[in-house]
């Protein structure tokens, strides 16, 4: 009872028709797999969270209802400063480009 | 490299240099995936004559590395470590806890019986 490799291949082949595969009885390497994968890119690149809104945006969108909105943040880091340079901690001025010939 | 960062920080999250290397590298694996592929096609193809094989395979290797998917490692997105991720919530196993103990994770219980 053994079928002739001929008819197989014909079976075959009316497979691969049917279900619009690749008809490829020798099993060749023709790297089709490579292209039958999912591009992942899209995936991956949204792993982080976007950023939305920045709070002057959100300032923006209250300035024609002239509504203020006061960004506490902020106000805590200058009034932080504000405290360390009334100590003499606060960061040294930015040197001027005048000396550049004594730069090493 | 400084040409893959996005000229304005475009992260909503935690946000070390770290994490910024990484977006940048998933932004560009994500630019030059489909061109991979197709590079990725040619060398397995045993059809296509060797010398298109073996050009398509220096193609390949002399991609810049921050297209290489392999590069991507996932962060904390709360305080930006690489180890001990749970993928799921994209936090480090503390980070985790915490949130899940102060109830910020829908669905997130702790087991109890």
């Amino acid at each position: 009872m053994s079928v002739p490799r001929a008819r197989l291949l014909d079976l075959m082949r009316a497979r691969c028709e049917l279900f619009s595969t690749t008809f490829n009885p020798e099993g060749v390497r023709t790297g089709n797999k490579i292209l039958r994968q999912k591009l992942k890119g899209p995936a991956l690149a949204s792993y982080y969270p976007r950023k939305v809104m920045t709070f002057r945006d959100f300032q923006k969108e209250f300035q024609p209802l002239e509504l203020e909105v006061e960004n506490e943040d902020e106000i805590d880091r200058l009034e932080h400063i504000a405290g360390l340079k009334s100590r003499g901690k606060g960061a040294p001025k930015k040197k001027r480009e005048k000396d550049t010939s004594k730069k090493r | 490299m400084s040409m893959f960062r996005a000229k304005k920080l475009d992260l909503g999250c935690f946000t070390n240099i770290k994490i910024i290397r990484d977006h940048s590298k998933r932004k560009a694996f994500e630019a030059a995936e489909a061109e991979r592929q197709a590079l990725r096609y040619t060398i397995r193809n045993t059809t296509l004559p060797p010398r298109t094989r073996a050009i398509a395979q220096l193609q390949l290797t002399q991609m810049h590395c921050y297209t290489r998917p392999t590069q991507i490692r996932n962060r904390c997105i709360l305080g930006g470590k690489g180890r001990g991720i749970l993928t799921d919530f994209k936090m480090t196993r503390y980070n985790f806890r915490l949130q899940a103990l102060a109830g910020n994770l829908p669905g997130v219980k702790k087991a109890s019986w």
